[in-house]
């Protein structure tokens, strides 16, 4: 283990630099040792996340120039946000478009909620998530069980989460393409979905969220699976011989237990479909489903030039997803054990 | 109400030495509902002794299958939980095969007759599966993929493998915030990234001319690897700490008294003994790359000789006059058999590759 690691050397050239370089890693101490292997995980996502972060907050404060060779205008402050906030962009969709009024809700929509970026991508996440997570503690429940072929059994439930974003909304494209797929005649048949499905943003929503559960749910399963698999199974003998029903022993051991997993698979979901855009750009498209990406995306290569908004659009994304999950954290931050 | 309360019922015909009285009550008490069809019935024909084997038979055919069930079952609740278990696991099955299924129907059917395809295909045409090589360069947008997906891959585990090591084994100020820091990059969307990131590797830079012959990073597989091994890289730092912090400090010290410098102790030692741990975080981080949209979708133009990945070979069987459903569905199909085989060769490490990611974070 020790022969080639420096000492007694054949090819002196090389090896003294490499002497050097050793000797003086060496002599470190462990804090600057440790400092020296964190740096190129930190240039990486310095030149990747944080620089560039700090560059889409700058340009957010910069007009749009939509002539001439520069892109980004002079500094104009908030004004980009403004616009966005109060629908004064030229943008298809809406970030978020209601105003106050006197009468009952009391909320004016300026264009339905299914055709705010805002909306969407809150509904998106809150209501795909809920499902995942029944839909994922089934299945999870199911794997934990002893039987037959439960290696196959989980192959199977694992597979929509090792499907490529692209061909998950290209699934489900075809299959409420009303051409090819049965999926429009169903839902027609049942009085569900309109004539068109994949043009419509209400039943375009419905297509995306069925797509996503159908992938996500297993990613789900086994988060929850694995907090499954670490309760100590004495625990159940214990409520048996007292006496404890199956829903007793459900809710008094399994669910406390795992609550801790559970919470934190439901941020990570929570936080993935907040960002949610591939899936919708391979399936309904952009324009009938808009969740926040899709608008920075629009913004950016709409063909206006639109540079600014576009970054504004951007960082209230990462803040509407940065707020949404400090108050999921904030909720159940006192739950058993905790995270962070 | 165990299992033997109802075997001892189903006996109690058959000797007949048992009385009818002690027979009936038995039968009562064990299962209230038993009888009652055939009240009288059955202590009658008990008393004639010979008949009775016959009279077990009966009665059996006579509550029909399913009534049988119920009976066993409300002796038995184990019995109704392992049905309610099947049907559970056989619609999760269902559910979860069936689009791809679908998929493969599709891909079957010849293009003219696309049209209400639900289990089985219109006609059969496996000849789609070589069409979709021929309409477009379907393999080079595959080998596209694996470059992108493996390059990243090796990036991200070397560099997750120094982190790995400090924030596993090391004790340094800072340690818990600069933890932080790398998991609060996973929160931000990469639309928050991607607008400057677009710009700089669109600006020519002059190194690179000799390379590209524009000078920018766009349209090469720099420019996917570097921002998407930057968001997958998180998730392989924590499971590489996890798996890390559990190597014993003794073999370490071992290695280094006999004379391995720090980074031979950790490319020797720490990294062989944490083999499934690295493999793991290699498998995932490499379906994650392959399956990824967002910056293979918008860092090329789409054409397969500039590094495009298979996500724009599926959407290019979408023309702008016809689209052709049956390739794309075949496409589908073959870009999804590499994440299939991955995940049931490894299937075991990516079940504790998500688990110890998610339970450390």
């Amino acid at each position: 283990m020790s022969s080639d690691t420096g000492i007694g050397s054949e090819t002196p050239e090389r090896e003294r630099t490499g002497n050097a370089v050793v000797n003086w890693m060496e002599g470190l101490s462990e804090a600057a040792y440790a400092y020296l292997l964190l740096i190129p995980a930190f240039l990486l996502l310095a030149f990747i996340a944080f620089y560039p972060l700090l560059m889409t907050f700058v340009m957010s404060l910069q007009e749009d120039r939509t002539r001439g060779a520069e892109t980004l205008g002079g500094f104009v402050g908030v004004e980009n946000y403004v616009n966005v906030l109060t629908g004064d962009v030229r943008l298809a969709q809406q970030f978020m478009d209601v105003s106050l009024s006197a009468s009952f809700p009391f909320v004016d929509f300026g264009v339905p909620l299914l055709q705010q970026a805002l909306f969407v991508t809150l509904g998106f996440a809150v209501i795909s998530v809920f499902f995942e997570t029944v839909f994922g503690f089934g299945q999870a429940l199911i794997l934990d069980q002893e039987f037959r072929g439960r290696r196959w059994v989980r192959v199977a439930i694992i597979l929509p989460w090792a499907v490529p974003i692209v061909i998950q909304g290209m699934i489900f494209f075809l299959l409420f393409q009303p051409e090819v797929g049965f999926g429009t005649d169903l839902m027609q048949w049942l009085g569900l979905f309109g004539p068109n499905p994949l043009a419509d943003s209400g039943d375009a929503f419905v297509i995306v969220l069925v797509a996503d559960i159908w992938k996500s749910t297993a990613f789900m399963a086994l988060l929850i699976l694995a907090g499954l698999q670490s309760v100590d199974r004495s625990l159940y003998d214990v409520a048996r011989v007292a006496g404890a029903s199956p829903w007793q022993r459900f809710k008094l051991i399994t669910l406390p237990l795992i609550l801790p997993a559970l919470l934190v698979a439901m941020l990570f979901r929570t936080m993935d479909a907040m960002r949610v855009y591939g899936l919708i750009e391979s399936s309904v498209g952009c324009t009938t489903v808009p969740s926040l990406t899709c608008m920075v995306v629009e913004a950016m290569f709409g063909g206006t030039r639109i540079f600014g908004t576009a970054a504004a659009v951007a960082f209230m994304t990462a803040l509407v997803i940065g707020l949404f999950i400090s108050v999921y954290i904030a909720l159940f931050r006192d739950t058993e054990a905790g995270f962070y | 109400m165990s299992p033997n309360d109802y075997d001892e019922t189903r006996d109690d015909g058959t000797p007949s030495e048992s009385s009818d009285e002690s027979a009936n009550v038995r039968g009562n008490r064990a299962d209230p509902r038993r009888h009652l069809p055939d009240g009288g019935r059955a202590p009658s024909r008990l008393a004639d002794g010979g008949a009775t084997l016959g009279a077990g038979g009966d009665a059996e055919l006579d509550r029909g299958p399913f009534s049988r069930w119920v009976d066993r079952s409300i002796q038995n609740p184990q019995r109704v939980y392992r049905a309610m278990f099947y049907v559970a696991a056989i619609f999760f099955l269902f559910t979860t095969l069936f689009p791809f299924y679908w998929l493969l129907m599709v891909a079957l059917t010849p293009e003219g007759q696309l049209r209400d395809i639900v289990f089985t295909p219109n006609g059969f045409n496996p000849g789609a599966f070589v069409e979709v090589f021929q309409t477009l360069p379907f393999h080079w947008y595959m080998f596209n993929s694996f470059v992108i997906a493996t390059a990243s891959t090796v990036l991200v585990l070397v560099i997750a493998s120094l982190a790995g090591y400090a924030f596993g084994r090391l004790e340094f100020p800072g340690k818990t915030p600069l933890m932080l820091l790398v998991l609060v990059v996973s929160f931000f969307p990469p639309a928050a990234f991607f607008i400057p990131l677009n710009d700089l590797f669109n600006t020519p830079v002059e190194i690179l001319e000799p390379v590209m012959s524009d000078g920018t990073l766009y349209n090469t597989p720099g420019a996917m690897v570097m921002p998407i091994s930057a968001i997958f890289m998180p998730l392989a730092i924590f499971i590489l700490t996890t798996f890390y912090a559990q190597i014993p400090d003794g073999l370490e010290d071992a290695a280094r008294v006999e004379g391995t410098t720090r980074l031979g102790a950790l490319f020797r030692v720490i990294i062989p003994l944490s083999a499934p741990g690295v493999a793991t975080a290699g498998v995932l981080t490499f379906i994650a790359v392959y399956n990824e949209f967002f910056f293979s979708f918008l860092m090329t133009d789409g054409e397969a000789e500039n590094w495009a990945p298979i996500l724009d070979g599926i959407l290019g069987y979408q023309g702008q006059y016809e689209i052709l459903f049956n390739l794309m569905a075949a496409a589908s199909i073959i870009g999804v058999l590499p994440v299939a085989i991955l995940v049931i060769v490894a299937q075991e490490k990516i079940v504790s590759g998500l688990t110890a990611g998610a339970l450390k974070e």
